[in-house]
C-alpha cells in the first residue's frame, strides 16, 4: 500500500465514523491527536511524547453516574482508529489487556477501538528472500495483538507500507476497503501466539527478577531516594503505568453526582496511607522500589512478560536526571 | 459483563453504639434476590460507601450463617466518610460492593487462639459466631484494647465464653477493672499456647511483629499463623495497585495470609 492509498484507507475510515488518531508533528515535537486530515499524520517512527495509553485507559472515566439512588452505568463507547501504534506503545495495550480483562468500560472500548500499528522492518522488497522477513513476524508480530499493521521498509526511506493482519476484525475491514476502492489487496495475516515468544520467558527480565528483591538494602535506592523528587511525571508519560484511585464528585443539585476512576501516582505520599494515617511506603526509596519493583517483578509474576515496554520515556520527562537503564544496570550488577 | 464497579444498595436496619467512637451497622441489601444470594467467609471485606463520600473497606462481621437474611459492619468514626455514616439512622442507605478477598482459612479444627488488637476483634467475630456449636474448634480469644470505654462486643462476652476461653486486656488501667493490664502481648506470660495450635490475628500494624515473636516462642508453625492486612484498597478486585504486598494483593489475594507467605516480603508486616 502506498501513502496515497493509505491516506485513502483512512478517509474512508472517517466516512465510517472512526475518530482518527495518531501522531502529528506540533512545534517540532511528536503529539497523539485526533487528525482531520490523513496528511497530518507523521509516518517518521519517531516517538511521540505521550503514548496511546489514554485513548485505552483515560486519565479520568466516569463509572456511574448516581440520582439519589439511582446508579446509571454508561458503558458506550465512541469508534476510534488508533493508527500508527509502536512496537512500544503494542506491547503495553498487551498489558492493559490483561490488567482490564475483567473491566467492562475498557473491554467496550477495546470493542470499539481499530489498532493499527506501524513500524520500520527489515526490508520486504524481495518476496523470495524471505529470510529476515519470517523472523520478524515470528519473534515480534505474532506476540503483539492488534487489528492492522502497516511495516515500513527500513533499508530505504520507502512511502510503501506492507500490510499485517492481526485480527478478524483487521481483516474484515480491509476486506471491505478492498470492494470499495479498488485497492488490490496482498495483505498476509499474522496469527496471535500470545504475549510470550517461544524461547520462553525474556532472560533480561528474569535477570531483573532475581536480583530486584534483594537489592532494598542496597545503596541504590538510597541513592534515588536522594534525587527523585517524587513528581510523577514517569508515571505519566510511561504507557505501561496504569494504578488509579476510586473518588466521588458530587454535583452542586443535592443527592446528584458520579463516582469516577481517575489515574493515581503510586509516588504521592497517600497511595498507600491507610486511616490513621500509617503509611506503608513511608519514603521516596520506598516508593521508588514499589515502581521498580511492580514493573520488573510483580508484572512478570502475573503475566510472565515484564511491565516495561523499554521505551524510555521515563528517562526523557525525570527532572532529576533518574535513568531507568542505569538504574537496572546496578541491579543486575549487584553482589 | 459483571461490572464489580456498580455497587447495590443496602438499607440499615439497625445501629448500635458500641463505644463513643464505634458503632455496628446491620445492613440488608435492599433487592431481596440480592440478600438472598449474598454470602461471605469469616476475614472477607466488603467496600461500603455513600454517594459523593466515596467509598472505604469494612470487614463483614456478622455470623455468616445469617447472611442470607442480613449482614453486620463495624464502623469507626475516622474519617469524612465515617463521620457521615455515623450520622445515618436506620433505613437510611449506603452502598455495598463486594464481599472481596479470600477470607480465612476454611475447616479450621483443633486450638485455635484468635488475637484481636483494638477493632482488630471486628473481623474475627464472624469466626467466633459461626463455630460456638463446632465440637471440633476448641477456641481461645486474646482481646486488647486501649482503654476499658475502648471494649467492642461487651454484651456477648458472656455468650462467647459457653464456647471459648475469653482473655481480655487493656494497655491503661482503668476504674474498676479488674482484669489484666498491659499490651496484648502480656496474656502469653499468663496463659499457654499450644505448639499445635493454629493463630489468626487481627490489629494494628504494630501489633504484629511482638505477638509472631510470642507465638514462634510458643512454638507455632509459620504456616499456623493468619493474619489480617490492612491496606488502602480502592477497587477490590486487585487491579487499582494501592494494596500491593510484594506480588500480591491484600484485596484479592488476602486480606488473610499466613505468616509463611508473608515473612520474606519487605514491608509486608
Amino acid at each position: 500500500m502506498d501513502k496515497k492509498q493509505l491516506q485513502k484507507f483512512i478517509k474512508w475510515l472517517q466516512e465510517k465514523n472512526y475518530i482518527v488518531i495518531g501522531p502529528i508533528k506540533e512545534d517540532g515535537q511528536i503529539l497523539i491527536k485526533p487528525i482531520n486530515e490523513p496528511s497530518q499524520l507523521d509516518f517518521s517512527g519517531q516517538l511521540p511524547l505521550y503514548s496511546f495509553k489514554k485513548f485505552l485507559v483515560p486519565s479520568r472515566e466516569i463509572l456511574f453516574k448516581y440520582k439519589k439512588d439511582d446508579f446509571k452505568a454508561d458503558l458506550t463507547a465512541f469508534k476510534q482508529a488508533l493508527i500508527g501504534v509502536s512496537i512500544f506503545d503494542l506491547k503495553a495495550i498487551l498489558l492493559y489487556n490483561q490488567v482490564f480483562e475483567k473491566d467492562p468500560y475498557y473491554q467496550a472500548r477495546l470493542n470499539n477501538t481499530l489498532i493499527i500499528g506501524q513500524s520500520q522492518i527489515p526490508q520486504f522488497q524481495s518476496l523470495s528472500f524471505k529470510v529476515w522477513e519470517d523472523k520478524y513476524e515470528e519473534d515480534i508480530l505474532e506476540h503483539l495483538q492488534f487489528d492492522i499493521f502497516l511495516g515500513q521498509a527500513k533499508e530505504k526511506k520507502s512511502s510503501e507500507f506492507k500490510i499485517f493482519t492481526g485480527s478478524k476484525k483487521g481483516q474484515q475491514i480491509l476486506n471491505d476497503f478492498t470492494k470499495q476502492s479498488g485497492w488490490k489487496s496482498d495483505f498476509e495475516h499474522i496469527e496471535y501466539a500470545g504475549p510470550i515468544k517461544e524461547q520462553g520467558a525474556n532472560p533480561e527480565m528474569t535477570k531483573i527478577k532475581e536480583k530486584m528483591p534483594g537489592s532494598l538494602e542496597t545503596d541504590i535506592w538510597q541513592n534515588l531516594d536522594q534525587r527523585c523528587i517524587e513528581c510523577g511525571k514517569c508515571t505519566i508519560v510511561c504507557p505501561t503505568c496504569f494504578c488509579f484511585s476510586l473518588a466521588d464528585q458530587p454535583c452542586l443539585n443535592k443527592d446528584e453526582g458520579m463516582r469516577k476512576k481517575c489515574w493515581d501516582s503510586c509516588f504521592y505520599a497517600e497511595f498507600s496511607e491507610i486511616t490513621g494515617g500509617h503509611k506503608f511506603l513511608k519514603n521516596t526509596a520506598e516508593r521508588i522500589y514499589n515502581w521498580y519493583y511492580h514493573k520488573f517483578v510483580r508484572i512478570p509474576d502475573e503475566y510472565n512478560f515484564p511491565g516495561c515496554v523499554g521505551c524510555g520515556r521515563c528517562s526523557m520527562v525525570c527532572p532529576a536526571g533518574i535513568k531507568i537503564h542505569e538504574v537496572l544496570e546496578s541491579i543486575k550488577n549487584k553482589k | 459483563m459483571l461490572n464489580s464497579y456498580l455497587p447495590k444498595i443496602a438499607v440499615i436496619k439497625n445501629i448500635k453504639i458500641q463505644t463513643p467512637e464505634v458503632i455496628l451497622f446491620t445492613l440488608q441489601l435492599k433487592n431481596k434476590e440480592d440478600q438472598k444470594n449474598f454470602k461471605f467467609i469469616p476475614g472477607q471485606f466488603i467496600e461500603v460507601g455513600l454517594p459523593s463520600f466515596s467509598e472505604a473497606p469494612f470487614a463483614v462481621c456478622s455470623n455468616p450463617d445469617d447472611s442470607n437474611k442480613n449482614f453486620q459492619i463495624c464502623v469507626r468514626k475516622a474519617g469524612q466518610l465515617t463521620k457521615k455514616i455515623h450520622q445515618l439512622k436506620i433505613n437510611d442507605q449506603l452502598t455495598v460492593r463486594g464481599p472481596f478477598g479470600n477470607g480465612f482459612p476454611e475447616n479450621l479444627t483443633g486450638n485455635i487462639l484468635l488475637i484481636g488488637g483494638g477493632l482488630g476483634l471486628v473481623p474475627l467475630r464472624p469466626l467466633i459466631l459461626a463455630n460456638q456449636n463446632n465440637k471440633n474448634f476448641k477456641m481461645q480469644i486474646f482481646y486488647g484494647a486501649c482503654e476499658a470505654k475502648d471494649l467492642i462486643f461487651k454484651d456477648e462476652y458472656k455468650t462467647w465464653q459457653k464456647s471459648a476461653n475469653l482473655a481480655l486486656t487493656l494497655d491503661k488501667q482503668c476504674p474498676n477493672w479488674k482484669g489484666n493490664v498491659g499490651l496484648i502481648t502480656t496474656l502469653f506470660d499468663k496463659i499457654k499456647v499450644d505448639s499445635s495450635a493454629t493463630a489468626i490475628l487481627c490489629g494494628p500494624p504494630v501489633m504484629y511483629k511482638f505477638v509472631i515473636q510470642k507465638l514462634k516462642q510458643a512454638g507455632l508453625d509459620d504456616a499456623n499463623i493468619f493474619l489480617s492486612l490492612e491496606r488502602r484498597m480502592h477497587c477490590g478486585i486487585g487491579v487499582c495497585q494501592h494494596c500491593s504486598i510484594g506480588s500480591k494483593y491484600a484485596c484479592k489475594h488476602g486480606p488473610i495470609f499466613s505468616y509463611q507467605e508473608l515473612k520474606n516480603i519487605p514491608g509486608a508486616i
